[in-house]
């Protein structure tokens, strides 16, 4: 197949590049959430009252969330340390446990919209709630983005692809996943303990 | 044929006979599937002079039925229609992917003496994004054309029964392939960098692209969002610039503006940058203060971020907040000047050449000083509140964006044509069309900073009397730039058929894309170049056996 096949500009690069064009993709998603989250404090600051009266309190199941994906985060870099050491039956536990832990974060939550919903906080109620959906659902976009990667890089783990010298797909899915993590507890205090 | 063709190269540095990045694979599939940045550089050029054509079409259709103050050739909806179609065509689809994307993705890598960008295939998919978003804001045009201006301010965009969906949908997808492209670039300045060449070995060009890349980065996902929101709001009826939600449509233009004032530096660095390389060239002379001129892109870029309120003078944000920004507004005129005083230093006493390039510097020159200079009007508070919204506004972006990166774009798009096309282009032609714009250019808009502080509103369908002989002015003056680019269109189309063929340094530029063939080959050069001073012109001579600029160091083994 002649499509892309020019060997040198498809070859893999080394894992500098590699790194540094993932820390500005992180950079560029960062200002995204940035932005939202400064959006959220300026209708906050201009709020009589907030949250405003009747609104149900938010689920602790976020506390919950908030746990699975800390530990998440910890498999994952467990996955990379294991490839920088070459323990190949380290790489394929951190990583599952990274994506089955994604995955219960995902669920988790949706338990929690669900448990919002039945008490009638839709995002069309007020602000309050818009705000809500809107930064958690988009953080829950990424992460069900950063699933599709893990699910990819794990597989590959499982087939034996990755070594102490060649794994840098371990390196990048941990980049992004951290990420997630370090905006999520954003989110949390922001939504939760501040809110 | 192909023996002929080394050998001719070998004397001129002309490819077109051999092999070269044009003819090394054949087929459509070949271009539209490459992963070469020339090839993807030059489709990217085509796309954004068909938008370019584009948006010209609408901006002379409304210069025309500007003519009368009363009658006209469009309804007042279509005009509505026909100004916001023009801004965002010309913002989006042209002018900030027209340098980085088009020219910035021919020559970087050449300039850095690489084989390509550092990753390919997501250039590749900068330009497909490009097409996706292109096509989805064209695609307003048949759903119902938006008619909000290109800022697309709230509430009026999110009541209005146009399809704002579709063209704000269509410019959050280019905003990918401007974070794509910029992240690209970024990484490929960091980690393909010749040897011999530390930061301050680079030409000024890449520190213009370096700087565009920071911001393209960092400010697009701000409109990303922006957008989404918009989007959002118009499909749910719920959003956070809806005042009767307890939201602020004021808080869109503080989003809206964080990213496109830093895009106005998107668009006019890497035109400072073509600037900078080709007044150098042209004057045979090295260029003047180099560091200077390095670090006052990253200035602009940085302060680009902190000036976004001073499109808000009148929008109801706080007297504080307008005097910090009016301040920082004031503080970003200083790099820029800076560099207006290190090119007009780099003529002083230079051997100046006027080929169509430089006519085009000095047009910049000229053009950017007066855009530049009326943007301190724009940023004095008081003096804001009575030009704020009149054509004054109108003429002062346009001397900054069409005087500026517009101007800066075609002298790089003569500067570069031989390089790229492996042609040259008629010199005459090119001369008189440089001339005809520029004339145009200053009929059409500096009527408008008469009308403008005469109260002249922009955006306005039916105006006073007294304003129409401004009108008229800037009519004639459109259809005389309109005529300008016919010739350039015409001459440059010609030169692809029976241009001279170009030799590999035509103007005797010392960076590196003028020591390989032109066109270069698809892994754009033999041996991995060293880089040298980029601007050390002394080091090359004309040699009228090759018809180019040649090393005095090459020459004498040659002769030896």
């Amino acid at each position: 197949m002649a499509i892309l096949d020019d060997p040198d500009r498809t070859a893999p690069v080394p894992l500098a590049t590699g790194r540094l064009g993932m820390r500005l993709l992180l950079a560029s998603l960062g200002m995204l959430f940035a932005a939202c989250v400064s959006g959220l404090l300026y209708v906050r600051s201009i709020a009589k009252v907030w949250p405003p009266e009747g609104m149900p309190s938010l689920p602790t199941g976020l506390w919950m969330s908030t746990v699975i994906l800390l530990v998440s985060s910890a498999t994952v870099q467990w996955a990379v340390s294991a490839a920088r050491h070459d323990e190949r039956p380290g790489i394929r536990h951190g990583l599952l446990a990274t994506f089955v832990l994604g995955v219960a974060f995902l669920v988790s939550q949706t338990v929690n919209w669900f448990v919002l919903v039945a008490a009638a906080f839709t995002p069309k109620v007020n602000l309050y709630a818009f705000t809500y959906y809107l930064l958690t659902g988009l953080h829950a976009l990424h992460v069900l983005g950063g699933l599709v990667p893990v699910g990819v890089v794990t597989a590959r783990a499982f087939r034996g692809d990755y070594s102490a010298a060649r794994h840098s797909g371990v390196e990048y899915v941990a980049m992004y996943w951290h990420f997630l993590d370090v905006v999520w507890v954003v989110l949390f205090i922001v939504l939760y303990l501040a809110g | 044929m192909a023996d002929k063709g080394t050998a001719a190269s070998l004397v001129t540095g002309n490819a077109l006979a051999g092999d070269n990045y044009l003819n090394h694979t054949k087929g459509l599939r070949s271009w539209l599937f490459t992963l070469d940045h020339k090839r993807i550089g030059v489709m990217y050029l085509v796309s954004i002079l068909a938008s370019f054509l584009l948006g010209g079409i609408f901006a002379l259709l409304m210069r025309t039925s500007l003519l009368s103050p009363t009658k006209h050739i469009v309804s007042a909806d279509t005009y509505n229609q026909m100004f916001t179609l023009h801004g965002a065509i010309m913002i989006f689809l042209f002018i900030i992917p027209g340098i980085p994307a088009a020219l910035g993705n021919i020559v970087l890598p050449l300039m850095l003496g690489a084989k390509d960008v550092a990753f390919p295939r997501l250039n590749l998919a900068s330009y497909y994004c490009w097409v996706a978003g292109a096509i989805f804001s064209l695609l307003s045009i048949v759903l119902g054309a938006v008619d909000t201006g290109w800022t697309f301010y709230t509430p009026y965009s999110t009541t209005t029964n146009t399809s704002v969906v579709a063209m704000t949908f269509g410019a959050l997808i280019l905003g990918f392939s401007s974070i794509f492209t910029g992240l690209n670039f970024i990484v490929t300045i960091h980690k393909l960098r010749p040897k011999g060449m530390g930061w301050f070995r680079m030409p000024l060009f890449v520190w213009g692209l370096y700087g565009t890349a920071i911001i393209q980065v960092l400010a697009t996902p701000v409109l990303g969002i922006t957008l989404l929101l918009l989007i959002v709001e118009r499909t749910l009826g719920v959003g956070i610039f809806d005042p009767a939600l307890g939201g602020d449509p004021v808080l869109y233009q503080h989003f809206f503006w964080f990213y496109s004032h830093p895009a106005v530096y998107i668009m006019i660095l890497p035109a400072m940058g073509v600037i900078s390389e080709t007044v150098s060239v042209f004057s045979r002379k090295h260029i003047f203060g180099y560091k200077a001129i390095a670090f006052s892109s990253i200035a602009i870029a940085a302060i680009s971020f902190l000036v976004w309120g001073h499109h808000m003078f009148v929008s109801g944000q706080s007297n504080l907040a307008g005097m910090i920004f009016s301040f920082l507004t004031f503080l970003v005129a200083i790099p820029s000047a800076i560099k207006v005083f290190n090119w007009v230093a780099t003529m002083y006493k230079g051997a100046i050449r006027l080929d169509t390039p430089m006519l085009y510097v000095m047009s910049f020159l000229f053009l950017f000083g007066i855009g530049g200079l009326t943007g301190l009007f724009l940023g004095s508070l008081a003096v804001d509140v009575h030009l704020h919204d009149t054509y004054f506004v109108v003429a002062h972006f346009h001397y900054v964006m069409f005087g500026g990166t517009v101007i800066a774009f075609l002298g790089g798009l003569h500067y570069w044509w031989p390089k790229f096309t492996g042609r040259m282009y008629d010199e005459a032609w090119g001369r008189i069309a440089a001339v005809l714009v520029f004339v145009g250019f200053n009929a059409t808009f500096f009527s408008q900073f008469v009308m403008g502080s005469k109260g002249m509103p922009r955006r306005y369908y039916n105006y006073l009397p007294e304003y129409q002989i401004y009108h008229q002015i800037s009519t004639i003056g459109s259809f005389v730039m309109g005529i300008g680019f016919i010739i350039i269109a015409v001459y440059l189309i010609r030169s692809l058929i029976a241009g001279k063929p170009a030799p590999a340094n035509p103007w005797g530029g010392a960076t590196l894309e003028w020591q390989t063939t032109s066109p270069p080959p698809h892994d754009n050069f033999a041996l991995s170049p060293e880089a040298g001073d980029p601007y050390d012109l002394e080091a090359f001579r004309w040699d009228a056996a090759v018809g180019g600029y040649v090393k005095k160091s090459d020459a004498a083994v040659a002769v030896g």
